[in-house]
Order: structure tokens, then C-alpha cells, then sequence
């Protein structure tokens, strides 16, 4: 690395951006516009010769009017390095000047979607927390630019001028690498239900976009005749049932292994200069720098196909901005950790740190007697909608298989729900199929709430809530005497630390 | 270590069940009542409405419509009173408290090294009774955040000050 880029001077990205930014406008305008292009396709013969020339025509003018905006966002977007800040100009019409101190940004990640592959550029996101300030993406950076770039901001910020070979060293062995054969043990063993639920979402709104069109054409009859005919058809076959049952789980596990390989194919994960850089994806390929100090908190889940396979999967959550943006979920999960990388993640963030010799705290039986109460609330509205939903009595056999289901959700539940803490870190398990640990450092807290309903006051149990700066997190219905001991030490231990939370 | 709790006794710190939490201002009582009055004097017009133009075919059952309103009330009215007393607060060396709450109880503490900004506010009526509304953020999502209404514009600007400076010293 002899001619590193300083980025002092106002740069441009790499001239590809513009194939980029290009293509990326015109798909948020199909995105926008796809039903245009259904009508389109559907009434192709019935167009006539010069209304089609017309429309080309509009296609050609759109096209340049987009080809001309892609050039111009290009040209107007313009970024530094300036006394540790990070500073970029950009808009057309409306110029924005935005400036991050280096102490501000979270993460410098690497995405890289297929148009970005076949061009060989990589997009880079600078993440921020803390700061009301947006977050800024940089389309298409050559990959040794966006390097320097990364380089540059961790460096300096660190003040470890670390030589860059010897960070190179340090990268040549990953922590963590998950092959081919363990990632299909993944997603065979993800929760399928989950899956189809996700792909059911999805077919949904396709669905209700293909109907308000149908609406809109008056062919909406048509479209809930055809439904409600296949539906009667359904209830007196049961082979069609089954059949259909087998083809949604078929459906389910195919789904699951796609959304797995998409997400996490060969993933690997980096120690590096106190962060951990993590690489995954197939079409879309993400880079991701995590600094350690940045975590608040971790989740170590499996359920208990993957407890006996040894793998589970772990989340990273990290500080979010003022704003909580629901859809920008700032977590990070790692599928298909073996025991040795968990006790080596574990042991980096929180050094130490041991559990094992603690007294393992349940959650008082008042939990299990609310789980009970509020599944028998649901069970009576459960009963009253079959009863005016289906007029027919059998349906209320149903219940002979849903009662023990429900029975033995609950007495799962409660099981796992308990907790350990030491001096310094609290650990929670919760979960009735899965089991999920999350790991809490008591510092990383940054307010708390003690809940009490009026029957738990009478029963002397309390909620307990974290607010950490990634979500909150709960304990529910433990011991009123404990939760206050619990909340006096967490708030003794937020206000004598000196360290900082992020 | 057999006793989870042990090092809690070789520190001794303040116990937050034992410190005094003070009341909010009687004031904002007012404030509440009249708020719960506009709110009822809306739902009575519309009920009123809806019976006078007969929408729903529900004109003849009208006194039992409005006993149902006016029971609402008083109960909202009686669980506001009640509520009223258990809104407290507290402001110690390095943390905020307020309590709230009767039927749902909830305790909130901020330590002030976790604040990132504070906020007063006044509603129009609130101003009236110069009053006001002191809110607390800290990272994160902060819609769950410390609040306390029902406080005197000074003494809101008093915590304020008292915490900015223990934040910046």
C-alpha cells in the first residue's frame, strides 16, 4: 500500500457510480410503477400501432430524463476527511452539507448488490448513533479506495497507528468461517413456520396489489368467484388437505434454505484492530465492521434440532440512533456457531466473565399462573370466533388438540425462563422452542423501569425493564425483594462506572 | 460465591424504596380534569348526535347510552384521583425517579451519565397554571423515556439546571 488516498481534497466516487445510481432509479421507478407495466403487458394486442409508438416514445424520454438525474446526483455528490471529520456535499437543487466527527460513526460497511459485483465496485455505509444525522451511502467506490476510506477513519480514530501490513496479518486467519455443509444444516433446521409465515406476508401483498387492480378493472367477482369456488372444493377433500399440507412444508423448507444462503452465504467473521469484521451474502454481498465497544448487548440462540447438531446462532445488538427506525434493525446475527466460537465471541466482548458458578434465579410460579390466565382469555375469543365463524359443532374438537398444545407451550416457557448474573453481566434465558441467552453488561443499561400490576403487587413479584440504547429488555415476574436489590445494584453500577456505553 | 446478592452488602448505597419522593404540583389536578372534561364533552356530542340522526337505530335505548358515558367518567375520574397521589418523584446526586401508577405501578430511574438531553414543555392549559412538563431521553428508543408532568416552570428549569451541571461537571 504505497500511495494510501488521504481523501483531503473534495473526491468524487469512481465514474461507475453513475451505472449505479443509474440502474438504482430506474428500479425504485418500476418498484413505484409495476402494476403500469402489468396493464402494459396485458393489453399489448390490444394497443394500437400509434399509442404504442407514443408510449416508447414516454419509455425513451424517461429513460434519458433518469440517465441525465443519475448524472447529475453523480456530479453534485462529493465527499472529504477534514480534522477527523467526515464530510460530504450532495443534492442537485437542494445542496446539503453533512459533517460526522470520526467519534460518531458506529460502522464503515461494505455492500456490495449484483449490478455492483459485475462492475466491481463496492457500496459503502456510514452509520452513525447518537447524532439526529442520517446515515450516509457512498454507491460505488473502487475497492481499494473504500479500504483507504475504512482505514482512515478506524486508524485515526483508534490513535493506534497501526502498520497496514501488520493489520493484514491479523486478517489472514478468520474467527469464524461457515462452509457450505454447515450452512445447509442451518437452514434445514431453521424454523420453518417462521419462513412460510415471512413468504405468506410477502404473497399476501402481491396478493392485495393484484386485487386492487382487479378492482379497479371490475373483475373483482370474477377473482373472488374463482376463490371461493376452489375453497368449497377444499372442505370436502381431505387428500387435497394433505397434500396441501405437505406441499407447504416442502415450500417452507425451500424457502428457509433460500433466505439462509441469500443472507449468510460464506460467511466469515474477523477479529481485527478490537472490531470484528463480518462478510456474508450471496446476490448481495455485506461487509460489516462491529466494534466491540458498540455492542450493547448479545443473544445466543438455538432450538433443539440445532442444540443436538451443536450449532446455534448469535445476534449482536448495537447502539441505534434518536430516531428508532423499526425497518433498520440494527442487528447482526451469525447463524451456525459451533461451541468454541461462542466462548471465543464471548470471552473477546466480555472478557473473564464467568457464570457458572452462580446461583440460577427462576422466574417466581405467578409467571406460569399469568401465561395460563392470558392463553385462556385467548382460548374463550379462540372458541366464540369458531362459534360464529363455522357453524358447525365438530370444529370444537379442535380444542382436544390445541389444549395440550398450548399446556405444554406454557409449562416450556416458564422453564426457561430464568437468569444468572454476576458483578459485572446479567444473563436471561427465555424462549419455549428456542432457547435465547442474552448477556447484558449491567453498565451497558441506560434506564430501568420496575413494573408491578396490581395482582403482582398483592403476590410481591415485579416486572423488570433495561432500557439499553438497542431495545429494551425484560425480566419478567421475579421476587419484589430481588427485582429492587437487582434495580439499586444495576443503577450503583451505571452511576460508578466511568466507561463509556458506546 | 454461594449468595447471588453478597457484594451488594460490601457497597453500601441508597436504597431507592427509602428515599422520599415528592408529589407533583396540586395544581395539575386541574389540569387533568379539565382535559378529562373536553374529552367527554366530545364523546356526549357525538353520542348526542349519533341518537338525534338515528344512524345506528339505537335513539330509543339513549338512557342507557348515556348511564354507560357517564359511568365511564366517573370511574376514569375516580382512577385519576387515585392515580393522581402515586405520581412522584425524586431528584438525587446522580439520578431521577418518578413513580406512577395504581393499577399498573412502574418506577423509572435515569442515572444523569446516560442523559442525552433534557426537554420542558408547556401545554396551553399547563401554561395557564404555569406549569410544566419536564421530559428526559437517553439513548436509544426513546419513546419510553423518564416524564414528568405537573411540575412549576422554575422548579422544571431548577432540575434541569441541577442536572446539566452535574452532566457537565
Amino acid at each position: 500500500m504505497d500511495n494510501i488516498n488521504d481523501f483531503s481534497q473534495f473526491r468524487r466516487q469512481s465514474k461507475k457510480g453513475i451505472i449505479v445510481i443509474y440502474l438504482n432509479l430506474i428500479y425504485k421507478f418500476l418498484k413505484a410503477f409495476w402494476i403500469l407495466l402489468f396493464l402494459f403487458i396485458q393489453k399489448f394486442s390490444k394497443i394500437t400501432q400509434e399509442t404504442l409508438l407514443y408510449i416508447y416514445l414516454g419509455v425513451a424520454v424517461l429513460l434519458i430524463f433518469l440517465m441525465i438525474r443519475a448524472y447529475l446526483i453523480f456530479k453534485n455528490f462529493k465527499f472529504k476527511v477534514e480534522d477527523k471529520h467526515f464530510v460530504l456535499q450532495k443534492g442537485i437543487i437542494k445542496k446539503t452539507n453533512t459533517s460526522i466527527p470520526f467519534d460518531r460513526i458506529q460502522n464503515i460497511n461494505f455492500k456490495q448488490n449484483i449490478i455492483q459485483q459485475i462492475i466491481n465496485v463496492h457500496e459503502v455505509n456510514v452509520e452513525t448513533a447518537g447524532s439526529s444525522k442520517a446515515e450516509i451511502s457512498i454507491k460505488a467506490l473502487t475497492f481499494k479506495d473504500a479500504k483507504d476510506l475504512k482505514n482512515i477513519v478506524t486508524i485515526i480514530n483508534k490513535k493506534q497507528n497501526l502498520k497496514a501490513d501488520q493489520i493484514e496479518i491479523e486478517e489472514e486467519k478468520p474467527l469464524l468461517k461457515i462452509g457450505f455443509l454447515s450452512l445447509l444444516k442451518v437452514s434445514l433446521t431453521e424454523n420453518h413456520l417462521q419462513s412460510l409465515l415471512l413468504l405468506f406476508a410477502l404473497l399476501v401483498g402481491f396478493f392485495q396489489q393484484v386485487n386492487d387492480l382487479f378492482k379497479g378493472l371490475g373483475k373483482k367477482e370474477e377473482l373472488s368467484n374463482f376463490i371461493s369456488n376452489n375453497t368449497s372444493a377444499l372442505k370436502t377433500s381431505v387428500i387435497l388437505i394433505i397434500s396441501l399440507l405437505v406441499f407447504l412444508s416442502i415450500v417452507a423448507v425451500i424457502s428457509s434454505i433460500v433466505r439462509v444462503f441469500l443472507r449468510h452465504f460464506n460467511l466469515t467473521m474477523y477479529l481485527k484492530n478490537n472490531a470484528f469484521e463480518i462478510y456474508q451474502g450471496l446476490t448481495t454481498k455485506n461487509s460489516v465492521v462491529l466494534k466491540k465497544e458498540k455492542v450493547q448487548h448479545i443473544t445466543i440462540s438455538h432450538n433443539p434440532v440445532k442444540k443436538k447438531l451443536g450449532i446455534s446462532f448469535i445476534t449482536f445488538k448495537q447502539a441505534v440512533s434518536g430516531k428508532v427506525n423499526k425497518k433498520k434493525d440494527k442487528s447482526i446475527k451469525i447463524v451456525g456457531c459451533e461451541s468454541i466460537h461462542i466462548t471465543a465471541i464471548k470471552n473477546l466482548l466480555f472478557p473473564k466473565e464467568n457464570l457458572n458458578d452462580f446461583n440460577k434465579n427462576k422466574a417466581e410460579p405467578y409467571y406460569r399462573f399469568r401465561l395460563y390466565n392470558r392463553s385462556f382469555i385467548f382460548f374463550i375469543i379462540l372458541n366464540l370466533g369458531f362459534y360464529f365463524g363455522i357453524e358447525n359443532v365438530n370444529i370444537f374438537w379442535l380444542n382436544i388438540i390445541l389444549l395440550p398444545i398450548f399446556v405444554f407451550s406454557i409449562e416450556l416457557n416458564y422453564k426457561k425462563r430464568y437468569y444468572y448474573f454476576n458483578d459485572n453481566i446479567i444473563m436471561l434465558a427465555r424462549g419455549t422452542v428456542e432457547t435465547h441467552k442474552t448477556f447484558l453488561p449491567f453498565f451497558k443499561v441506560q434506564n430501568i423501569t420496575l413494573k408491578q400490576n396490581i395482582f403482582q403487587v398483592n403476590r410481591g413479584v415485579a416486572d423488570i425493564v433495561f432500557q439499553t440504547a438497542s431495545g429494551k429488555v425484560k425480566i419478567p415476574c421475579i421476587s419484589f425483594e430481588n427485582a429492587n436489590k437487582i434495580y439499586n445494584y444495576t443503577l450503583f453500577k451505571i452511576e460508578s462506572s466511568s466507561k463509556s456505553w458506546m | 460465591m454461594t449468595d447471588s446478592f453478597q457484594n451488594i452488602e460490601v457497597f453500601s448505597f441508597p436504597e431507592i424504596e427509602s428515599i422520599d419522593f415528592k408529589k407533583i404540583e396540586k395544581n395539575y389536578f386541574k389540569v387533568i380534569l379539565i382535559n378529562l372534561i373536553l374529552v367527554f364533552l366530545v364523546l356526549f356530542a357525538v353520542a348526542s348526535f349519533i341518537i338525534y340522526k338515528d344512524w345506528l337505530e339505537i335513539g330509543q335505548h339513549y338512557i342507557w347510552i348515556f348511564s354507560a358515558l357517564i359511568l365511564l367518567l366517573v370511574v376514569t375520574f375516580i382512577f385519576e384521583v387515585i392515580g393522581f397521589k402515586k405520581r412522584k418523584y425524586a431528584v438525587r446526586e446522580k439520578d431521577i425517579s418518578y413513580k406512577k401508577g395504581f393499577l399498573y405501578k412502574s418506577l423509572t430511574t435515569v442515572p444523569f451519565n446516560r442523559i442525552q438531553h433534557i426537554e420542558i414543555d408547556q401545554g396551553p392549559i399547563s401554561r395557564f397554571f404555569g406549569l410544566a412538563t419536564l421530559s428526559v431521553f437517553t439513548a436509544g428508543d426513546s419513546s419510553d423515556d423518564l416524564k414528568i408532568k405537573g411540575l412549576l416552570k422554575e422548579q422544571s428549569l431548577q432540575i434541569k439546571e441541577f442536572i446539566t451541571n452535574k452532566i457537565d461537571g
